[in-house]
């Protein structure tokens, strides 16, 4: 009995014993990793090519199990001294190793393993590959159908009611006159003048309204630009590529050269399939070598033409002649800067959710009676003259200070302080 | 009852007409093209090229050179006064020798600082990251590679002028910043990343 107690014993020590091995082992590999993120994944990854070389299998490439430690030690003393050193340079250049001579060498060990032990994550297959949301259907065409069913329906109830009276009372020798057909009643013809009037005037109003209205204007640009994956997905700032709607009355639409400022590195598409409102797909790497055309850039030597012809621009670069969505007419005064800047509004207030459009269309009708509608709600950043806080320009109300202090109002609106006046805008 | 029936037709095809130019990739009709189209050049707006010309050898004779671009050497006028231009040229050599150049702006109010935060986070955090660690969304995604992590001992050591030459003509895969952000914002920037750094325990080179 206490031979076999002894031999539980035993086995759960060495059970023990290995888990906490291997609970060390993992901590050694989570090591390796945590210490590759910080320092190498930035150009490495272990199993592909990046800004550097995939590190996996290093030990059947470099020259000398030693070699690796005194190149992360020292990349650029190695090429000037070593042969294979030379070679990678010549490979992966201009870009230089930096050299990182604070990892120890355990710490330079523990990155190799995690690095040969690596292996790529399963991938997760994408369930869905329709992005677009199921559309809601629009049920006016129903209704209305159903509607002139009815009215059809009505109308023949009505003329055999009066087709059965007519049967009665011949059967009750009450004489009638014979009555007149439908199409030359009155009554009838009446109602549906009415309607058409009714139905055709509504359509001339808004007609004539919506007319220099271009809600929902969403004509096809050039490349198919995506904001849905640029400031949805990649999480860009709108100011990034638009920085002009801080400082001038224009957004700005963003040269080549922004673009190219990522796309320099980012040669082909490989997120989530894109699918035109027509059903047709995107081919996300194809848009990007249509901007490579337009930036006059050579994706396969990694740099732009040479300007031979001297216009000052890569031979063959051409700017990129986006279409204008959102047009105000030119009597009326818009500043962007004045109003992201100054106004802190979000792009989105006007623009909508632009983050979520493949295409951007015009969200907003851009109509006067929209902008006053906005300008009488929209609170300034009035100046608080205890803390000092908002815009110092609004010091010189003096007269809405004073009835901020006698609590006459809770705040002050763009109307307020002249914002629905005819001459803030139109001038 | 006639003059109904023909006011309700015209009704119906003012109506019509209205209704059918309805199509969201057209612009769409309006009252006075004259006074919704500006008949002066607005931004974008293409140049009559029978006028302007962007080719230094078409000059001469009746056309205008007109290029888009300021003056070469021309300093923006601000109320706060734009810096001087930055002149070291885009090569190793300009790149070393901008370790020498100094931050004009000696010390930064904290409403700059707070300025300057701003526009990293939206012209630089996007790949380093809203504490410069080099893991920002576009880095984290694994789209662009060689994102510097700013708060390396490395970054801490770099001179002020050698951020700004890099930010200036773009460092390998990073792209030049000068056509988004102006020199002065630049400045604020480098100020703003040292903000971001820890503190290095020994006193670094003296160019700060």
């Amino acid at each position: 009995m206490s031979r076999f107690r002894i031999s539980i014993n035993k086995a759960l020590i060495s059970f023990l014993l290995i888990f906490i091995f291997s609970a060390n082992n993992q901590v050694f590999a989570a090591d390796g990793e945590a210490l590759f993120k910080a320092n190498c994944a930035n150009c490495h990854k272990p199993d592909a090519d990046y800004t550097g070389p995939a590190l996996k299998g290093w030990s059947k490439r470099v020259p000398s199990p030693d070699w690796i430690y005194k190149w992360v030690a020292n990349p650029a003393q190695m090429i000037a001294s070593d042969a294979y050193a030379k070679s990678l340079f010549e490979k992966w250049k201009p870009t230089v190793m930096t050299a990182f001579s604070n990892l120890k060498k355990d710490e330079i060990d523990a990155i190799l393993k995690y690095v040969d032990d690596y292996m790529p994550p399963a991938s997760t297959a994408q369930a869905g590959t329709n992005g677009a949301p199921a559309g809601q259907s629009d049920n006016s065409l129903l209704f209305g159908i159903l509607t002139l069913v009815m009215a059809i329906v009505a109308f023949i109830l009505l003329q055999v009611n009066s087709n059965l009276r007519k049967l009665t009372d011949e059967k009750e020798g009450v004489y009638r006159t014979e009555p007149i057909p439908f199409y030359k009643n009155k009554t009838y013809i009446m109602t549906v003048i009415l309607i058409l009037f009714a139905v055709g005037g509504y359509y001339t109003i808004s007609g004539a309204i919506g007319l220099g209205r271009m809600k929902n204007y969403q004509p096809e640009q050039p490349i198919y630009y995506s904001h849905k994956v640029h400031a949805g997905t990649n999480q860009i700032s709108c100011l990034y590529c638009h920085g002009s709607a801080q400082d001038s009355k224009h957004a700005g639409i963003p040269s080549v050269n922004v673009c190219m400022n990522c796309h320099m590195a980012i040669k082909e598409y490989k997120g989530d399939p894109i699918v035109r409102e027509d059903g047709t797909s995107v081919n996300g790497t194809e848009e990007i070598q249509k901007l490579y055309k337009y930036a006059g850039w050579n994706p396969d030597t990694k740099s732009y033409n040479p300007d031979n012809n001297g216009d000052g621009a890569p031979d063959g670069a051409q700017p990129i002649s986006w279409v204008k969505i959102h047009n105000l007419p030119d009597h009326v005064y818009f500043n962007h800067s004045q109003h992201v800047k100054v106004g802190k509004q979000q792009c989105q207030t006007c623009h909508g959710n632009i983050q979520e459009m493949p295409e951007v269309y015009q969200f907003s009708t851009l109509s006067m009676g929209w902008c006053i509608n906005c300008h009488r709600e929209s609170k300034v950043d009035f100046y608080n003259k205890e803390t000092g806080e908002g815009n110092k320009f609004y010091s010189i109300y003096e007269k809405f200070h004073k009835d901020l202090k006698d609590h006459k109002v809770d705040s002050i609106t763009v109307e307020k302080i002249g914002g629905t006046e005819c001459q803030k805008c139109h001038y | 009852m006639k003059k109904i029936a023909t006011l309700s037709v015209l009704v119906l095809t003012m109506s019509a007409a209205l209704v059918s130019c309805d199509s969201k990739r057209e612009p769409g009709k309006i009252y006075m093209p004259d006074m919704a189209y500006s008949r002066a050049y607005e931004t974008y707006a293409e140049r009559d090229s029978s006028v302007f010309t962007m080719n230094q050898s078409e000059v001469g004779g009746s056309k205008i050179y007109y290029d888009n671009k300021p003056v070469l050497g021309t300093i923006q006028y601000t109320k706060t006064g734009e810096l001087f231009p930055y002149t070291l040229p885009n090569d190793s050599n300009g790149y070393k020798m901008s370790a020498m150049v100094k931050n004009p702006l000696d010390s930064i109010s904290e409403a700059d600082l707070k300025e300057a935060g701003r526009l990293f986070n939206i012209n630089c955090a996007i790949c380093h990251g809203e504490k410069g660690a080099g893991n920002g969304p576009i880095s984290t995604s694994g789209k662009i590679g060689g994102i510097a992590n700013l708060t390396l001992d490395s970054y801490i050591k770099m001179a002020d002028g050698t951020m700004f030459h890099s930010i200036t003509y773009g460092k390998n895969n990073m792209g030049s910043y000068a056509s988004q952000i102006d020199r002065k914002q630049r400045w604020m920037i480098i100020k703003y990343i040292r903000t971001l750094q820890p503190k290095p325990s020994v006193a670094t080179d003296s160019t700060r």
